[in-house]
């Protein structure tokens, strides 16, 4: 049965010569929920990356004279409490909540990823003393644990994404060293051995390609619920030190307390959340079932 | 003359936390010079992890090394630093795995993986390498190398793989070749194929081959000399020819007349070797294939019966069909070595009974379900 999944999976890109990730890349455009989630995402870096020429007005500025407006042709979705146009906070906010988010996530796959390394290469007394701290960290709330470092650290936009990188460390440590350790026993690793291979050879060039794919599946995953944890850091007033500054936690903190004559205010950062973590979702699926041939679709 | 492999007294146990699994109980053999040596037992009987040890592969941290030596031209493996046996490695001892299909990085190019195996050992630049890559590519029969050599291991059937992996094992034209089940896992119509070319480059490199293999059939005609090993013992040592026209050791009788032969009369049934080996996790106390033996004495459930040179050695008889002196000795490693007219029956004929059923009850019995 083995056999008969391995060729299979064998026979669509057989002729061509081309690489792995290339075939990944292949499946998972055929793959439309991947497809709406990597669009919603390039959409959303997108508005994020050129706010400066999207947005009618300035983030900052606003016109007490036209506080609390609804939504109109003037104000796409009407106006805070200063008067400032929410259309263009949405759009520096998604600059701000996205990138804090990738920022956390790299964080969290390069320190994870050495310390799992680490781990699981050296073994020894090594291992053991990281993965319980790991373990430690694991055991506190993620949101719990970012409040603590940035309590620690000090308000601000590098702080928070240090902490909320801090959080998703255990998650990576730990898949790599699994992989690492599976990958020990698999042949082509004592093929390369018993060829002559040094261990340092065999961890950069046999075992962390290997290992890369179910890191890039939890990084795509994470980087939904990262933008969840720097924004619910900006919602409990532990964001960016600038309480004007554009970022959807923050909005939505700001917009709470007028929940009852300005709801529209609450929905957008809201649904911008939702839509990011639906994409970041989808789309981590997706690479999941293009990295891995095996799974059917 | 020195051997270039002198493998003494090997013992390899795995501990884990509760068990110790006696792997390999004091294995010896000699491999000399451009020679070809076959080691046959069935799955689990040391024969893989023998020589996993030699080169010190063993999963780490359960299997340890923990006796007897391994002496390659005159250096000891088993206590030679890492960084040291890593040039042995590939260079001199090069090894060549069962599955083709996991043997070779699925995310390398065939390019990548050999020039680097090159690269290791030899300093030689990179289109250096890549030349010589193609050229043993063209020396294995795998056509339009210089394509193949762009692809990825997928892309190739398990045949030309094997033969990839062949092609990489003998780029640094090593002096001992560790081929183990080369051609099980693949079609039976090119498993000759590829014994041949394991054959043909290894006489042209005067490269010494031992062959691992659960199959009679693969070494029959191929090596010189023969082991039989049965849980983690060599319990018989032949010229290939003379360990299948002479066997001694009732497991290698087992062994010959549980599969078809062409040369046996028609009609004679294949007897099969009755129960399984024995649980590893066990010590070995006696002859570790009594309790499936025909033949077995008192003697056998408390000794553990040594190789010993058949020709010398006290009740065993040696056939030499008279064509005077055999090339290498017969050894076995048995307390009461089947006659010849015996060995042909492939089972007791009507003497020494009755046998021994005494003794320690076959240990494990009860449990072998488990």
């Amino acid at each position: 049965m083995e056999a008969t999944t391995v060729s299979g999976a064998r026979i669509g890109p057989a002729r061509r010569s081309r690489g792995l990730f290339r075939d990944a890349w292949g499946r998972l455009r055929r793959n439309p929920p991947a497809m709406v989630g990597l669009f919603l995402i390039v959409s959303l870096v997108m508005l994020g990356v050129f706010a400066d020429l999207i947005a009618p007005y300035d983030p900052l500025a606003g016109r007490l004279a036209d506080r609390l407006q609804l939504p109109s042709a003037e104000h796409l979705m009407g106006t805070d409490l200063q008067g400032r146009d929410v259309f263009s906070r949405m759009l520096f906010g998604a600059r701000v909540s996205l990138m804090a988010g990738v920022v956390a996530v790299a964080v969290g796959f390069l320190v994870g990823g050495c310390l799992g390394a680490i781990a699981g290469v050296f073994g020894g007394w090594l291992d053991p003393i990281i993965m319980r701290f790991m373990d430690t960290l694991l055991a506190v709330p993620s949101v719990l644990l970012a409040i603590g470092v940035v309590a620690w650290l000090g308000r601000g936009l590098g702080q928070v994404m240090l902490a909320v990188g801090i959080t998703y460390t255990p998650v990576f440590a730990r898949l790599l060293r699994g992989s690492i350790l599976s990958l020990r026993e698999i042949d082509y690793v004592i093929a390369a051995r018993s060829a002559g291979a040094s261990r340092m050879r065999i961890l950069v060039r046999h075992m962390l390609p290997n290992a890369l794919t179910p890191m890039i599946v939890q990084g795509t995953l994470s980087l939904g619920t990262a933008i969840v944890t720097v924004t619910a850091l900006g919602f409990l007033g532990l964001g960016p030190p600038d309480p004007r500054t554009a970022e959807w936690g923050v909005m939505l903190t700001d917009s709470i307390r007028f929940l009852r004559i300005a709801p529209y205010l609450l929905f957008f950062p809201g649904a911008a959340i939702v839509l990011a973590v639906i994409g970041f979702n989808l789309l981590g699926d997706g690479v999941r079932e293009a990295l891995d041939p095996r799974q059917r679709r | 003359m020195m051997p270039l492999l002198e493998v003494r007294d090997l013992v390899v146990r795995f501990r884990t936390h509760d068990d110790v699994v006696h792997a390999v109980n004091g294995v010896s053999f000699t491999v000399e010079p451009g020679d070809a040596l076959g080691l046959v037992g069935e799955s689990g009987c040391g024969k893989s992890v023998t020589n996993l040890a030699i080169l010190r592969l063993l999963p780490q941290p359960a299997g340890r090394i923990e006796g007897g030596s391994a002496v390659f031209d005159g250096t000891n493996l088993t206590s030679l630093p890492e960084s040291a046996l890593r040039r042995i490695r590939g260079r001199d001892i090069a090894m060549i795995f069962q599955d083709p299909m996991t043997s070779l990085n699925p995310v390398l190019t065939i390019d990548e993986q050999m020039v680097e195996t090159i690269q290791a050992h030899r300093d030689i630049g990179k289109a250096g390498a890549r030349a010589r890559a193609m050229e043993l590519l063209d020396m294995v029969g795998i056509p339009e190398p210089s394509q193949r050599l762009r692809g990825y291991p997928h892309q190739l059937s398990g045949g030309m793989r094997q033969r990839v992996m062949i092609a990489m094992a003998l780029s640094l034209e090593p002096r001992v070749l560790i081929a183990d089940e080369p051609t099980t896992a693949l079609d039976v119509t090119i498993q000759a194929q590829v014994l041949e070319l394991i054959e043909k480059i290894a006489r042209e490199q005067h490269t010494a081959i031992i062959l691992i293999t659960h199959d009679l059939g693969v070494v029959a005609g191929r090596t010189k000399r023969v082991n039989v090993m049965y849980a983690g013992f060599v319990v018989e040592a032949a010229p290939t020819g003379e360990l299948f026209a002479h066997p001694l050791h009732p497991y290698t009788v087992g062994l010959l007349h549980s599969i078809p032969r062409i040369d046996r009369a028609e009609g004679e049934p294949l007897i099969p070797i009755e129960g399984a080996p024995p649980d590893l996790r066990d010590k070995p106390v006696g002859c570790a294939f009594a309790p499936r033996c025909a033949w077995r004495i008192e003697r056998c459930w408390t000794d553990t019966p040594e190789l010993k040179d058949a020709a010398h050695d006290g009740p065993v008889r040696l056939n030499t069909d008279g064509s005077g002196e055999i090339d290498g000795r017969h050894r076995v490693a048995c307390w009461n070595v089947p006659t010849p007219a015996e060995a042909r029956a492939g089972r007791p004929l009507g003497r020494r009974l009755p046998r021994s059923t005494a003794g320690p009850a076959p240990a494990g019995e009860g449990e072998s379900g488990s």
